[in-house]
């Protein structure tokens, strides 16, 4: 899952990115409103965490161009103007949650992770497809009730996948959200994890198809 | 913004008004005036003229072969025989008697008067403008007399005097009358001019109370000043007194806020120094920082919502409508708390239903209310409201409902106090219920814990109705 991070605060900004990497995510970081809207504007991402107070241009404005613009990215409005009249115009902004600075990361990850699930249509935290399931609070992935260990890779590709039982997600959509922007997309890193995963799942869970991309199914 | 110009100045204004009305005033009334002395000269000068025509025509007598005689002795005014006097009479012929002339007074010497024809009946004066001896512009007064007795030829019997007389007359009182309307004009004005002065002392008195307090040298305007000026005087001080009540109330506040930071600190501090000793007692310092961080956010939440309120209480004439800012908040809700699934509903609001006060103060109450509603609901929370009369005043009463645990009618009153948490398990800084209760406090307002028709916690809150 690919994330955008947008905070002007430098120190925040690294703890951040530290901690969404460290729970799976890939992060693009902006620090100021014209980049962010800029790169909302071009790249896919799974959601926004979006600091209001932004130099340049604020982040309610940006939030508003985006929506005038129909991108529909779920945004994580993350602000320390904490009083109900700002969350009231947050989310009439466009926003899809609002967190108040000072914050618990957990609670970030744990409403950034809710976010992308209802981006997705799906509103239970634990998702299932066929035998294979995937807890999204604890990161876990069963088959048939056993543990399936994974690397952080195969996780991030799966994860993706699970969001999207029974769709077909192409290689190059793959490659937009499971690596930041400045990483070499010509390598065929994404068919090497396809393969160690089907090593690891049931042979028939994902499958290609031809001149599309892959589908994760129900399995038989 | 253009300079200031004179055009600015209240002096000036009154100055130039009064000026061009006195002007104006002025100008008529000379004008007038004149009128009036001319018209009146003239008429008694046309009288004088008649009387004399009336004395020419009563020593007008006519000799046998009916021709007129006129005795000059019988005429006492000496003009009529001083030559060129400006006092003349002559008679002239009408009819077949054509004759310019025929008898002049002495005073007219080789002259004669002529005057237009004009057929006339018998014994009606006539009035002419004409010029007599040496151009001079008289003034005429003529009848036509016939003898009595018989068809006779018809006389014009005419009596002139000297214009210019009177024209330096009138002439002379123009120029008295311009002179003392001028010399009126200048102490009007004198006197407008001290009005204005005076009136405007009291202006300059506010300029320099106010400079007063400028300087630091007032608190307040002093001094008395008129009954027409005391009330904004008043109003002023009013708002003056208002103003350093907040700026005090701000210091104390920011006093409050910097102690109560001080102590999360210097716990911080002291944590740093013994890390910096003990640096494997990692767990520790981090237990210690998360804990001191949230009691320094608790202080600054609950000073920001208390400055937030005393900012804002008291603000006359504030109307907030309730429908459209519980929708607003209900919007929140069901994204900030969309994992709970909750079913978020309000009773039909009346736009009738508005609160006095301003906005983003009905927003804090009701949002941390609906929040708490969120936190504790299983499946329902419902808004509504209604206008109650209380000591027979219209309030605003709004009814928050969950259908959560509820809250013991113990307990009810702990959790009313900063910073109570009943329960750990939900997140929260336990100042939302505390928060709402200052602010419902400093509207004069009243909250309420009760059990609710849901299940669960009900909170009800009255306050001031717009």
């Amino acid at each position: 899952m690919r994330v955008l991070l947008v905070e002007d605060e430098p120190t925040l900004r690294a703890q951040l990115r530290a901690g969404l990497q460290e729970a799976g995510y890939v992060v693009d970081t902006a620090d100021n409103g014209r980049d962010a809207q800029h790169l909302g504007e071009n790249e896919p991402f799974d959601a926004v965490v979006l600091d209001l107070g932004l130099p340049v241009l604020d982040g309610l404005s940006v939030l508003k161009r985006w929506r005038e613009a129909s991108h529909t990215v779920p945004v994580l409005i993350l602000t320390a103007r904490d009083s109900w009249h700002e969350k009231v115009a947050g989310i009439d902004a466009g926003a899809d949650d609002y967190l108040a600075k000072p914050f618990h990361m957990e609670e970030l990850l744990a409403r950034l992770r809710a976010l992308i699930r209802r981006a997705q249509g799906l509103a239970s935290p634990l998702l299932q497809c066929g035998a294979l399931a995937l807890d999204t609070r604890s990161g876990r992935v069963t088959l048939a009730g056993q543990p399936v260990t994974l690397t952080s890779h195969e996780f991030k590709l799966l994860a993706y996948l699970m969001h999207r039982p029974g769709k077909v997600v192409s290689r190059t959509e793959l490659t937009e959200h499971l690596y930041a922007q400045d990483f070499d997309r010509d390598s065929n890193t994404i068919e090497v994890f396809i393969g160690r995963l089907r090593r690891k799942l049931p042979t028939d869970a994902i499958e290609t198809v031809r001149g599309m991309g892959y589908r994760l199914t129900a399995g038989t | 913004m253009a300079a200031p110009g004179w055009t600015q100045s209240l002096r000036f204004r009154l100055l130039a008004a009064t000026l061009v009305a006195l002007l104006l005033a002025l100008a008529l009334a000379g004008l007038l005036l004149a009128g009036l002395f001319r018209e009146h000269v003239t008429r008694q000068f046309s009288r004088t003229l008649t009387a004399q025509l009336d004395q020419v025509t009563a020593r007008l007598e006519f000799d046998a072969a009916g021709q007129p005689q006129i005795d000059p002795t019988a005429l006492t005014d000496p003009r009529w025989s001083r030559p060129l006097s400006g006092l003349y009479w002559q008679v002239d012929g009408v009819g077949s008697t054509a004759q310019a002339g025929r008898l002049r007074s002495r005073s007219l010497w080789d002259a004669t008067l002529a005057l237009p024809s004009d057929a006339l009946a018998d014994g009606v004066v006539h009035v002419h403008e004409t010029a007599g001896p040496g151009g001079a512009p008289l003034l005429v007064v003529e009848r036509t007399v016939k003898r009595d007795d018989t068809a006779a030829a018809p006389w014009r019997l005419m009596v002139a005097a000297d214009l210019r007389d009177t024209a330096a007359a009138v002439q002379r009182f123009n120029g008295e009358l311009a002179a003392s309307l001028g010399l009126l004009l200048l102490l009007l004005c004198a006197a407008a001019l001290a009005q204005v002065v005076v009136g405007l002392a009291p202006l300059r008195a506010l300029q320099r109370a106010l400079a007063r307090i400028r300087g630091g040298q007032a608190q307040r305007l002093e001094g008395r000043f008129p009954n027409e000026v005391q009330p904004l005087i008043d109003d002023f001080n009013s708002v003056l007194e208002r103003n350093a009540d907040v700026v005090a109330r701000a210091r104390t506040q920011a006093g409050n806020l910097a102690h109560a930071i001080k102590t999360p600190l210097s716990a911080l501090a002291q944590a740093a120094a013994s890390a910096r000793q003990h640096p494997e007692a990692t767990t520790e310092l981090a237990a210690l920082v998360e804990e001191q961080v949230g009691t320094a956010r608790r202080q600054v939440d609950w000073h920001l919502a208390r400055a937030r309120a005393a900012a804002a209480q008291g603000v006359p004439g504030a109307r907030v409508a309730l429908q459209p800012v519980v929708a607003g908040l209900q919007r929140v809700m069901q994204r900030v708390h969309a994992e709970r699934h909750l079913a978020l509903t309000s009773d039909a609001l009346a736009p009738e239903l508005a609160f006095a006060g301003e906005l983003q103060d009905l927003q804090e109450m009701l949002g941390n209310l609906l929040d708490n509603a969120c936190k504790w609901a299983r499946s329902e929370v419902r808004v509504s409201g209604a206008l109650v009369l209380l000591n027979s005043r219209p309030r605003l009463r709004i009814h928050v409902d969950d259908d959560g645990p509820g809250i013991s009618a113990e307990a009810r009153n702990a959790v009313m106090a900063r910073g109570a948490r009943l329960d750990e398990s939900v997140p929260g800084s336990g100042l939302g219920l505390a928060i709402v209760n200052e602010l419902v406090g400093l509207y004069g307002g009243h909250i309420a814990l009760q059990a609710s028709p849901c299940g669960g916690l009900r909170v009800e809150v009255d306050l001031p109705s717009a």
